[in-house]
């Protein structure tokens, strides 16, 4: 998952970098408003943290003009003043949830893990597609009950691959969520990742849980349950 | 007194002791000349009467011939009357229509003047009198002297000064009626512009305008540039402090937002626990102390802001927030229900209310409100704020309203939101109350504030 963070102040800004980075996620970060409104216009992202106080854009004018070239991802506001004029602003010009700072960093977390599920239409941060669980939390995997150890990368993987379950996704696009835009995306790093990912969860390929379709990408491809869908 | 009134009282005034002025004038003019016209009129009979006398030498006396000049003096009574006297004063010869009346005489009788006065008979019937006194020679030479009077009653003078007087003044009472109107209009046409500056500021003051309109007349323009200027600068102020408090606020939770970030790099964890409940309460301070500074109230200038379309705000923008609770919330308010203050207040009591109700409801949530008359005749705004939660022991609710206080520590935040609720609405001078909610069984926020 990748995440745009906005923050004009360098130590909050690296703090919060390094923190959602540990938390598992692709993090690019931006000290201003013009400079995070090009990078959020121009690069895939899945969810974005903007803080509203910018110097050069307003956080509130980002979130509008990305809204208004027809961005979609989930945004979460930071605010220092408090004030709900400021909130009700923010929400209405696109934002989908604030945090007033000082908050605590499991918060932050929560409430990003929370939109990016929304998002993809997930109801709790537990989501489960036939024996597949995965929860957003506590980063694990279980399938049929047992626990399933992967790295990092299989874990990014397999939760975007789950989070879109039933879509097609490239290999182009699933290379741009989960990795820093530096990545070299014509390695084959990707498709090894992805043998790994199927030999772990499905080690009698018995369920066949992550299709390639040729020249178009993957699709995770056991429907989520219904009873977790939004 | 007011202006209008004023401008009309002087006016009418200075209009009734003009025309007066005139009417007297015009009075005055008229008597003296019909005075006038009833001299040269009995002059006029007096040459007609020296033209028909002629002086009898055999009987030595004078006679006038008939018909006479004026047919009135051979008619009975007809009030005009006339009368020669020799130079002892005996009546000559007298006009038929002076036959036994007893006519007052001349007091006068020197050569060829005229005499015009006012005389009274002994019955106190006044005349205008004029005389003449001639000396007739006879053909021996003698000299005879005859005074000539004629009388005119003065009753037929009086009616026509009378018949003029109330033709007069009728019309200049006419012609003050129509002026005052006249002027009543354009008092009220010259006014408009001070009784539309009066409506423009009660607009400003309700808040459905800005400020004041700019196409006044350059009489009042700097009056009401005066005004504007007033009204932009105490609002200039109000954002000022505002924002200096707003960057106070960022200023000091930015760090602080750093300071907590980076306690997770601190090994000892009792300090790091330490620090931060005391980061908490920094910014428990910070926001309650900075909230409650900027709740604007009301002032002079202030507005009044739709309140649905505020509430309806707050409703959507917590619905996006909340979206994993899927929370029904009722809006049950008339439309045009206005709250007496800041839009800034509104939201900031609104917010904060209905941000405690989504966090304890469990699916509903009603937000109403109503204008309330109290017996004094005073309206006050009534909002009440329901959820379907657990609901507020009776026991706690006098704590929750207090600062800082929390009804319960595994909801966040809650102590903050109410207290900054309490600290606007008594700067409106209002009331908080916790009931129960009869129809959702939850909380129920009851807010009262006085409309004016």
């Amino acid at each position: 998952m990748r995440i745009l963070l906005i923050e004009d102040e360098d130590t909050l800004r690296q703090q919060l970098a390094a923190t959602i980075a540990a938390a598992g996620f692709v993090v690019e970060t931006s000290a201003d408003g013009e400079d995070g409104l090009y990078q959020g216009a121009e690069y895939p992202f899945d969810l974005a943290v903007v803080d509203i106080g910018l110097p050069k854009m307003s956080g509130i004018d980002v979130i509008k003009a990305w809204r208004k070239a027809g961005k979609d991802f989930p945004v979460l506001i930071l605010t220092a003043r408090g004030r709900w004029q400021e909130k009700v602003e923010g929400l209405e010009a696109g934002a989908d949830d604030y945090m007033v700072k000082p908050f605590s960093e499991e918060e932050l977390l929560a409430r990003m893990r929370a939109l990016l599920r929304r998002s993809t239409g997930w109801a709790q941060s537990q989501i489960q597609c036939g024996p597949v669980a995965l929860d957003m939390t506590a980063q694990s995997v279980l399938v049929n009950g047992d626990k399933v150890d992967m790295t990092a990368y299989e874990y990014r993987i397999l939760e975007f691959l789950m989070l879109h379950a039933g879509e097609v996704i490239s290999k182009v696009k699933l290379t741009e969520h989960i990795y820093h835009q530096d990545f070299d995306r014509d390695s084959n790093v990707v498709e090894v990742l992805v043998g790994r990912l199927r030999k772990k969860i499905d080690p009698e390929n018995q369920y066949k849980p992550i299709e390639t379709l040729r020249g178009r990408g993957y699709r995770f491809a056991i429907a989520r349950s219904a009873e977790q869908a939004i | 007194m007011t202006l209008s009134r004023r401008l009309l009282l002087s006016a009418s005034i200075v209009l009734f002791v003009f025309l007066g002025m005139t009417g007297l004038v015009l009075d005055r003019a008229f008597y003296r000349s019909t005075e006038e016209a009833v001299r040269e009129r009995l002059q006029g009979q007096i040459f007609a009467l020296l033209a028909a006398a002629d002086f009898n030498e055999q009987q030595q006396r004078l006679n006038i011939s008939e018909p006479l000049p004026d047919p009135r003096l051979s008619s009975p009574q007809s009030g005009l009357y006339a009368g020669i006297y020799d130079s002892s004063a005996n009546l000559v010869w007298r006009s038929p229509s002076a036959v036994a009346l007893a006519l007052p005489r001349y007091t006068d009788d020197e050569i060829a003047k005229w005499y015009f006065q006012r005389l009274s008979d002994e019955a106190g019937t006044e005349y205008f009198s004029q005389s003449f006194t001639v000396a007739w020679e006879s053909s021996q030479g003698r000299l005879n002297r005859y005074v000539f009077q004629v009388l005119e009653n003065h009753v037929l003078f009086k009616q026509q000064v009378n018949r003029f007087r109330s033709e007069l003044w009728g019309w200049l009472l006419a012609v003050s009626i129509i002026l005052l109107i006249a002027q009543g209009i354009i008092l009220r046409w010259s006014l408009k512009p001070l009784r539309d500056v009066a409506l423009d500021l009660d607009s400003v003051k309700a808040g459905e305008a800005e400020r004041l309109r700019e196409n006044y007349p350059g009489e009042i323009q700097g009056l009401t540039a005066g005004i504007n200027t007033f009204i932009d600068s105490e609002r200039a102020q109000r954002d000022r402090y505002r924002n200096t408090l707003a960057d106070l606020a960022h200023s000091l939770k930015t760090p602080l937002a750093v300071l907590k970030s980076g306690l997770k790099d601190q090994t000892d964890e009792g300090g790091s626990v330490m620090m931060h409940e005391q980061i908490d309460r920094m910014k428990q301070i910070v926001d309650y102390q900075l909230q409650r500074a900027s709740a604007a109230g009301r002032t002079t200038l202030g507005a009044s802001v739709p309140l649905k379309e505020n509430v309806a705000r707050i409703v959507v923008s917590l619905n996006k927030v909340y979206a994993d609770k899927r929370i029904q919330c009722d809006i049950d308010m008339d439309d045009a229900l206005q709250f007496p203050g800041e839009e800034g207040d509104l939201l900031e009591l609104a917010g904060n209310l209905l941000e405690n109700a989504f966090k304890w409801a469990r699916s509903r949530i009603r937000i109403s409100a109503s204008l309330q008359q109290s017996a004094a005749g005073k309206q006050s705004l009534k909002l009440w704020v329901e959820d379907d939660g657990s609901g507020i022991p009776e026991s706690m609710r006098k704590e929750v309203l207090q600062r800082g206080r929390r009804a319960d520590e595994s909801v966040s935040g809650h102590g903050i939101g109410l207290s900054v609720v309490m600290e606007i609405v008594s700067v409106y001078g209002g009331t908080v109350a916790i009931t129960s909610s009869a129809g959702l069984q939850g909380a129920c926020m009851q807010i009262e504030i006085p409309c004016s």
